[in-house]
């Protein structure tokens, strides 16, 4: 009981912080305006991708993933995929910030679009690896439930 | 295994929609947005003025180094009391200053257009609509 309900804390807040991310990835309030052309140019100061053109398909979509996953979590049906998302997300997020750091990149985050306090990259490093842990957690639950969920194999079922 | 991977690709769909109508409408909006009243774009420099104008980049002193538009001038927000007597330097009245920053929203190129007008008195002071991005995109 206690680790169903830790659980749900954990969705709830991975939720909260991929949803909120994936908002201001898309419009920026203070301006009133969308916020892709940002998201767009964080990404390509991270220098990462080899076509500048991709970063603008990446800084389109990424947003709506964010969204998507973090609503999904709580759909039955799609909740172990929507923890895949963000698990993998979350991976991501890890090793570009990672690979930034490694190679002394002087950049912002965007993370939560232009909403966001500027963090050195140990700061950004724990926050984007408690993300990942919490959201590793939810994904091993929700596969442990679905696992649970199905019916055992015929001829192993006690009689 | 399977099956989350399934559920994976089938959210990797379900964001796909939305995101295809929002790249579809900003095609279509950002070619229609106009520039606003201090804001030029790299197409009136070349034909209001014929690329005679000072450039001043707004960005920290790493993305400068690491690449500007042929002549511009360093002067950002951290480094304005280092900066600013090697922009008046370089400072002619009658030429305009375009001011640019990384691009998109950002709003150095702006804070430094306005402290030009309010503590120097310069005038013609112009802000690049997309900045960077769209100098080095063009």
């Amino acid at each position: 009981m206690v680790g169903k309900i830790a659980v749900l804390l954990l969705r709830v807040a991975v939720s909260a912080v991929f949803l909120y991310a994936g908002v201001m990835k898309i419009w920026d309030f203070r301006h009133g305006q969308s916020a892709t052309p940002d998201f767009t140019l964080a990404i390509q100061h991270f220098e990462i991708l080899p076509n500048p053109d991709l970063a603008v398909l990446l800084a389109v979509y990424l947003p709506w993933l964010e969204v998507t996953a973090a609503l999904t979590l709580f759909v039955k049906r799609l909740a172990l995929g929507a923890a895949t998302a963000v698990t993998v997300m979350s991976v991501v997020f890890l090793g570009a910030i990672g690979s930034a750091w490694a190679r002394g990149l002087d950049i912002r985050c965007g993370c939560f679009g232009k909403d966001e306090v500027s963090l050195s990259y140990p700061s950004l490093m724990l926050r984007d690896a408690l993300l990942l842990a919490a959201a590793v957690v939810v994904l091993v639950w929700e596969a442990r439930r679905k696992r649970a969920l199905t019916p055992s194999p015929e001829g192993e079922s006690p009689s | 295994m399977i099956r989350a991977l399934r559920q994976f690709a089938i959210v990797l769909g379900i964001a796909l929609l939305p995101a295809l109508v929002s790249g579809a409408i900003q095609l279509k909006w950002n070619a229609e947005v106009p520039p606003k009243k201090d804001e030029v774009t790299i197409a009136m420099v070349h034909n209001n003025w014929s690329d005679h104008v000072l450039w001043v980049d707004a960005r920290t002193r790493a993305k400068y180094d690491h690449a500007h538009i042929p002549d511009a001038v360093l002067l950002n927000e951290d480094e304005w009391n280092s900066l600013v007597a090697k922009f008046l330097d370089a400072w002619d009245p009658d030429v305009p200053v375009v001011v640019y920053c990384d691009g998109g929203s950002c709003d150095a190129s702006h804070a430094i257009a306005e402290r030009m007008r309010s503590e120097l008195k310069i005038e013609k002071v112009y802000v690049l609509k997309g900045g960077w991005g769209a100098w080095s995109g063009k």
